[in-house]
């Protein structure tokens, strides 16, 4: 009988072995919408080292000298960006971050350390996106736009590059570059442009979870914001019922002593956030993402949306009725109501769809697909694609997508065996 | 061999397959039009379990965000000019002497001097427990001001909490709240930050708490060798994990004021 049971056993495994075709893909974590908000578990990252161990610093240039900002924005004034370097000579690679996230977030701070461990000089650049490149380094004030958020970024990179060698003195003996979410986009668009312009000359480019189609990528981001939720009525605050979940969890507890693996600990408990609930806070991020967005471009462009345009914003200025209004804007509508009159205004006649092309990775298809330097990452349930899309990176990238069943929107980038193959592909051992 | 090992081997094989069957990626497909041997896992749309809302009223972000941004703050303009002196302060002053305080010294000693001086605040968390007549946990820290005084050597080390008995901070702001004390408007305190007017009254009072009770003599101890102050300061900004810029938002003042009233809210019903 067990001789029976063994036989089984490694009949049954190796039929498995078969149909998967592939190394057996283990991240824990088969839930999308828990993999984008929680990411890898601590204790399975690839580890890193600390970020005081790290050879690094915050710098910051001049990119518009003309550029006017009022008195409450002033420290926007110069783009800001960090630097970590090695003494002895290295590649240095470029990251760009994603939508409505900076060069010091928590994702571009790890990658960091992981590229920096790796024996790289990392440069970390907001995304064009965000309120601080909008206001120093944007010369439209309205990015959006594939070909020119790329034309923004490089001359930011230029000068970004020029300071940090200058204040730190490190040599690079070759360029990379890599981008994560609308970054991974924007990098694409950049690596095209220095083709023309042949300046870095990238040895490789790395697309973490890009999206494809811009636009139908922010689309679905804002669907997430208006799912609707068993429990909340038309009269209640979403907020409220995740704060009141919180406060259930914590009248349940002996202590009140708030632990580091919080969130781990709730979603093991009866008061675990639903997958509605986790869709919706993804959602509501990046809505306030979209609303900063749109505040910040209407203000450059003395558009007079939210801001009345000879109004002075003092430090001691309320914004908060600006917000308030600006919270109504989610992304399609900033596409719609300030990038695609801007874009209109110097492409009569065309239309809205063609705008959108032009921001798409189709746009780069053929660019893309012969580039043997160029990768990317994603996976089968990442929630800025579609199934167009996710098709899209199979074919235009072959054998240099690395895409992976489970992990939601990068849920799966510090994982050993998603981040073990990107750094091979940089470090110029792919196969 | 026992039915027992077999049965538990054929248990083992089920739910090992098992494991490995639900885990294993459904299928793979070949997307390339272009004649590639390549299969990749095949897609599936998180969003299609979502019940997405198509109405034209569809404002559950709004509501919600809306309702957030009601705080009572009638010193606003202040509160603002102030929130941009701490940041400033912060990033000038207060962060780059902590970097140099983490440059310098252990890991191990830092751990200790916030040992000390958090076993020092269990003095007021003690008081404001008992006012709240919160028995037990008054009793935890009155256990647990025992074994990090004496065991833990004046508190540098944390026996207690290795014991089971984490630190359980209350406030007299808290108190306050317990009997019904609102908020108040919302004040941004130079240095310190975000606060209102009932829980800046609170931070007076544990101090005074602190002050009065004189425990192992610190007071005295920190008055005659003022270093040690600057070295509270530091401890104070180093364990404290708030970074302006944080937020990535113009709003970032709005953002922290709801967060911060959430926060206290929280702490008063808990």
């Amino acid at each position: 009988m067990p001789r029976k049971t063994i036989r089984i056993c490694t009949g049954l495994l190796f039929a498995i072995a078969f149909t998967a075709q592939a190394e057996q893909f283990d991240y824990p974590e088969t839930n999308p919408f828990m993999a984008t908000v929680a990411g890898t578990p601590n204790e399975l990252k690839v580890p890193v080292p600390d970020e005081v161990d790290v050879q690094q610093d915050d710098l910051a240039v001049r990119v518009l000298p003309d550029r006017k900002l009022p008195p409450a924005l002033s420290n926007y004034r110069d783009l800001h960006f960090r630097v970590a370097w090695h003494d002895e000579p290295a590649p240095l690679i470029f990251l760009i971050a994603g939508t409505g996230s900076g060069y010091d977030s928590s994702r571009m701070d790890y990658l960091k350390r992981l590229f920096w461990q790796a024996g790289m000089h990392v440069i970390v650049l907001s995304s064009p996106t965000n309120h601080d490149f909008i206001a120093a380094a944007s010369n439209s004030g309205m990015p959006g736009m594939g070909a020119e958020d790329a034309r923004d970024l490089h001359t930011a990179m230029s000068m970004a590059l020029d300071k940090a060698q200058d204040e730190k003195g490190f040599e690079v003996t070759e360029y990379r570059l890599a981008g994560f979410s609308l970054g991974a986009l924007n990098a694409a668009f950049v690596a095209e442009l220095d083709t023309h312009l042949g300046q870095f000359n990238f040895s490789k480019v790395l697309l973490l979870n890009p999206p494809v189609d811009l636009y139908a990528s922010v689309g679905r981001l804002d669907d997430l914001s208006y799912t609707r939720i068993p429990g909340v009525s038309d009269n209640d605050s979403f907020y409220e019922h995740i704060f009141q979940k919180l406060s259930r969890h914590f009248a349940q507890r002996s202590n009140s002593d708030i632990q580091a693996n919080l969130f781990y600990e709730i979603q093991n408990s009866p008061e675990a956030l639903s997958d509605p609930e986790l869709a919706m806070l993804v959602g509501a991020v990046f809505r306030f993402s979209a609303a900063d967005l749109s505040f910040m471009s209407d203000l450059i462009n003395h558009g007079g949306r939210y801001v009345p345009a000879d109004k002075e914003i003092k430090v001691s200025t309320s914004l908060t009725p600006y917000l308030r209004r600006a919270l109504f804007c989610d992304f399609s509508c900033y596409i719609n109501t300030q990038l695609w009159p801007a874009w209109e205004a110097l492409n009569a006649g065309r239309t809205i769809d063609e705008m959108a092309y032009e921001t798409s990775l189709r746009s780069l298809q053929a660019f893309l697909h012969d580039s043997p330097n160029i990768a990317a990452v994603s996976n089968a349930d990442d929630l800025i694609l579609n199934k167009n899309d996710y098709e899209f990176l199979a074919d235009t990238f072959g054998e240099r997508a690395y895409l992976y069943p489970y992990g939601g929107h990068g849920g799966n980038l510090d994982y050993p065996q998603v981040a073990e193959r990107y750094m091979d592909f940089l470090q110029g051992e792919a196969k | 061999m026992k039915p027992v090992y077999w049965m538990s081997g054929l248990f083992g094989c089920i739910f090992y397959t098992g494991t490995v069957l639900a885990d294993a990626p459904s299928e793979y497909v070949n997307y390339s039009d272009r004649g590639q041997e390549l299969d990749f896992p095949a897609y599936h749309d998180p969003l299609d379990e979502l019940d997405i809302d198509k109405s034209e009223t569809r404002y559950q972000f709004e509501r919600s965000s809306l309702r957030a941004l009601n705080v009572q703050d009638p010193l606003e303009g202040m509160n603002r000019r102030i929130y941009r002196f701490n940041a400033q302060f912060d990033q000038h002053v207060y962060l780059p002497v902590v970097r140099t305080y983490v440059w310098a010294t252990p890991d191990i000693a830092r751990k200790g001097v916030s040992n000390f001086f958090n076993n020092l605040k269990d003095i007021p968390h003690l008081g404001n427990s008992l006012l709240q007549g919160k028995f037990q946990r008054s009793a935890e820290t009155t256990a647990r001001l025992l074994f990090n005084s004496i065991l833990g050597i004046g508190g540098i080390f944390d026996v207690a909490n290795s014991m089971g008995l984490p630190q359980q901070p209350e406030d007299f702001g808290q108190t306050l709240g317990v009997y019904g004390v609102p908020p108040g408007p919302y004040l941004v305190i130079p240095f310190l930050g975000p606060s209102s007017l009932r829980d800046g009254t609170g931070k007076v009072v544990d101090w005074a708490i602190e002050d009065n009770v004189n425990y192992m003599n610190n007071r005295d101890f920190m008055n005659d060798y003022q270093a040690t102050w600057g070295i509270w300061a530091i401890d104070l900004r180093y364990q404290t994990p708030f970074r302006y810029g944080a937020l990535d938002s113009p709003f970032e003042y709005d953002q922290v004021r709801y967060l911060y009233t959430k926060l206290r809210e929280f702490q008063v019903d808990n």
